[in-house]
């Protein structure tokens, strides 16, 4: 059977990595993207930290949170890609420098 | 049984790897099916783990529609490939990276049993527990989304009839 600390290792790696594109990407695209898998990521360490793997169970209770974190993650991303293509209509340009100021 | 959990690490070691992939592509559309792939392994480990309710969300939501949104902005963008990339700041992002994951899996291992009590899982039980357990946060909720929707149209609409007075005025 899957071991529970390898599930939580994957949710670290995987926050990891969209805290690189977070970090390391100008590509708004790419940081949004860093954001999904970064919010993926807090989901699979919940579901893990629910499920009794010994016991082959499962707490209901660990699926309502990130039930709730989708919708707001779901939420950012829409009203992220918005600002994107409207600061694309103004920049041409889809790097965080060249946007940073939100200046006109 | 083995070859189950052989398929699980398989879709582990995928998620991973899709992630990576999907950060570093420079196409910016084979990245979004990277995230896809990426989505999709999740979707099975959650199936494996019992949360059904979550895996099926996940997917419609993530999979599905946030990737055509996706698509949709690197196609009204018509930048399909990204062309910004600076080896200063991937260098410094890596280290501060590494150094974050490995407190954290040092913290993960050297932690004890974090198992939480056992139940069945189901999307029957899930909704009826988020309906017994947290109406309160529902009804705050949707208290707070139906204020703030009615202050921000009043605030639109008195914004436009401002503007129609001033512009017969002119």
């Amino acid at each position: 059977m899957i071991d529970q600390l390898h599930l939580l290792i994957l949710g670290i790696i995987l926050f990891c990595v969209g805290l690189y594109a977070l970090l390391g990407k100008r590509n708004v695209i790419k940081i949004l993207m860093g954001i999904e898998i970064m919010t993926i990521a807090v989901n699979v360490i919940f579901i893990a930290l629910g499920a009794n793997i010994a016991n082959e169970t499962f707490t209901q209770f660990a699926q309502i949170f990130p039930l709730i974190s989708i919708a707001l993650g779901a939420a950012v991303l829409s009203v992220g890609l918005a600002i994107v293509i409207n600061n694309y209509r103004h920049a041409k340009s889809v790097d965080s420098d060249e946007i940073a100021t939100l200046k006109r | 049984m083995v070859e189950l959990t052989i398929i699980i690490y398989i879709l582990l070691i995928a998620a991973i790897m899709a992630a990576i992939f999907a950060i570093e592509y420079k196409n910016l559309m084979i990245s979004i099916i990277s995230l896809v792939v990426m989505n999709l392994a999740i979707w099975g480990v959650f199936l494996f783990l019992g949360a059904t309710l979550l895996a099926w969300i996940q997917v419609i939501v993530y999979g599905g529609g946030l990737t055509s949104l996706f698509v949709t902005v690197v196609s009204l963008t018509e930048k399909q490939k990204d062309e910004t990339f600076s080896l200063k700041r991937s260098i410094i992002a890596l280290a501060i990276i590494a150094a974050i994951m490995a407190l954290s899996i040092w913290a993960v291992v050297s932690s004890e049993g974090l198992y939480t009590p056992s139940g069945i899982s189901s999307i029957t039980e899930s909704l009826e527990l988020l309906w017994s357990e947290r109406i309160m946060d529902l009804i705050l909720q949707a208290v707070v989304f139906f204020t703030a929707s009615i202050a921000i149209g009043t605030l639109f609409i008195s914004h436009k009839k401002k503007k129609l007075k001033e512009e017969v005025e002119v």
